[in-house]
């Protein structure tokens, strides 16, 4: 996995992070590339400084800086030497490479019209490291399933950037595919017939139109595709089951979204939010939760003990009075295996 | 006898050197053409294909004769290579271990070796204006290269074999 990553890297970066210790190296998160400023990382929600000898250090003095050339060749690598071809990508701010890896990208931007056309001068580089991790949603799915009418709810899932909503939407669509539904990857019932629309490459990762992480035998992705136009393209040629979108907040994405509820199709889709309050705030998420386009919500936050979620039960089609689901609400993702494995 | 038969070898290798020469005259602009129609290829992949460098110049050399490929394959092997090159610096590798096998003069390769500064770099009209502008320097140097083998080729045809002949009576 960090292969792909470290592929892209130039050489002297690339010897750099390789003598790191291996702790960080494996709860890598994010590395973080500014010409003529120092080299952060950062893992496990914390981020570090890299010093010039691989060394993790809490201040920027010390350490490393990625030069111009640096940059320049990290640039053509990630475009496959070819920035002609990216200006879509260019135009939105980020490039996803094999692997599903997001690599932001911060720099000088080019106007047309008033209307971003795309970056050059790119200064800034923030190589986000996608993870597959199998099991991750074992313990929502249960609650994402509707007993009495067999079939899955349309769920909104909200966090702040970089709480696993990625990485836990990619888990539901995998356990949908398959059918397993009971927690763990016992319990197996009918699988779903899923239908992922993966605008940023994150989801399924594909690479030539084929998935390279697992997201179930019954999944269809619809790769790099705008995910209004790519839900209303799934619902009248893939008869999906299951809608599964990341990111959505346009409005184009409503009406897909309310289009899609209509015709029977549950929907999964990810937001940027704090929490339910915070989500009524934005107008496109306020309109869908008004329009009963979603029959819960899944708040995630990420807590010393691992990530924590909270389902939150919409009432149907009325104002959406979050009822909680059980106590404080909060329970970890990783349920009890996690703190059985964690005692000695 | 010794004597006649040191003429005769004289005559046929001044009558090759000549050739030689002649035929090289001749090959430039051929070359020079080849190098223009690459060119025009990697344009079209670029700005319409919207091909990925190292796929383009891998079929554009599929789709060029010898030595124009030998220069574009090398240039792609070296972006695939784990070696880390930037593109600027695969190229010049690649011109500067193919271009022994061309017959074309400086001119082209400065033309050559500027566009390995702005392949893939910029967006596709500045891709495409920067070969567009390669284009017309190669067609430039084309005409001059037809010129000169108007000029030369028969010259040197001729001239080896006067000269072998020259030798061979100012021996006798």
């Amino acid at each position: 996995m960090l292969t792909n990553v470290f592929q892209l890297l130039p050489l002297d970066i690339r010897s750099l992070l390789e003598r790191m210790p291996q702790e960080p190296l494996e709860s890598l998160e994010e590395i973080r590339i500014r010409e003529d400023r120092p080299l952060e990382i950062s893992c496990g929600g914390e981020s570090r400084f890299v010093a010039a000898d691989g060394c993790l250090v809490q201040e920027p003095d010390g350490a490393y800086r990625p030069s111009a050339e640096h940059c320049r060749k990290l640039l053509e690598k990630i475009t496959n030497y070819s920035l002609y071809a990216m200006e879509e990508e260019l135009r939105r701010g980020y490039i996803t490479v094999a692997g599903g890896h997001r690599i932001g990208l911060a720099g000088r931007t080019i106007l047309e019209g008033g209307a971003v056309r795309g970056i050059r001068d790119i200064g800034g580089f923030n190589i986000r490291i996608a993870r597959e991790r199998i099991g991750a949603a074992s313990f929502l799915m249960p609650k994402l399933m509707d007993r009495n009418r067999d079939r899955v709810f349309s769920s909104l899932l909200l966090a702040p950037p970089q709480q696993g909503k990625t990485t836990l939407v990619r888990d539901i669509a995998r356990s949908l595919s398959y059918g397993f539904w009971k927690g763990g990857d016992t319990g197996r019932r009918r699988g779903r017939k899923v239908g992922i629309v993966d605008e940023r490459s994150e989801i399924a990762a594909c690479v030539r139109g084929v998935p390279t992480f697992d997201v179930g035998p019954r999944s269809d992705v619809m790769d790099a595709c705008p995910k209004a136009e790519g839900m209303m393209m799934l619902l009248r040629s893939m008869s999906p089951e299951v809608l599964i979108a990341d990111e959505i907040g346009r409005p184009e994405d409503g009406a897909a979204i309310t289009e899609a509820s209509h015709a029977g199709v549950s929907v999964i889709a990810t937001a940027h939010a704090f929490d339910l309050s915070d989500a009524r705030g934005r107008p496109e998420l306020k309109k869908l939760l008004e329009q009963g386009a979603f029959s819960q919500i899944v708040e995630l936050r990420r807590t010393r003990e691992g990530v924590m979620h909270r389902v939150i039960q919409l009432q149907m089609r009325g104002s959406p009075q979050g009822s909680l689901d059980s106590g404080n609400g909060w329970s970890s993702l990783a349920g009890e295996q996690l703190m059985r494995a964690g005692t000695p | 006898m010794i004597k006649l038969l040191g003429a005769v070898l004289i005559l046929v290798a001044g009558t090759l050197i000549g050739f030689q020469q002649a035929s090289r005259f001749a090959e430039r602009p051929r070359q020079l053409r080849s190098a223009a129609h690459a060119l025009k290829r990697l344009e079209t992949e670029i700005s319409y294909g919207h091909t990925p460098l190292p796929d383009a110049l891998a079929r554009t050399a599929a789709a060029s004769p010898e030595p124009i490929a030998a220069i574009l394959r090398k240039a792609a092997q070296g972006i695939s290579s784990a070696e880390g090159l930037s593109f600027q610096e695969s190229w010049e590798n690649a011109v500067a271990e193919e271009w022994r096998n061309t017959v074309m003069t400086g001119g082209e390769r400065a033309v050559w070796l500027r566009l390995g500064t702005t392949l893939g770099i910029s967006d596709k009209e500045d891709q495409s204006k920067h070969l567009k502008l390669a284009l017309s320097q190669l067609k430039s140097e084309e005409e001059n290269a037809r010129d000169d083998q108007a000029r030369y080729e028969k010259m040197w045809k001729s001239l080896g074999v006067l000269l072998a002949v020259l030798i061979v009576i100012l021996m006798v």
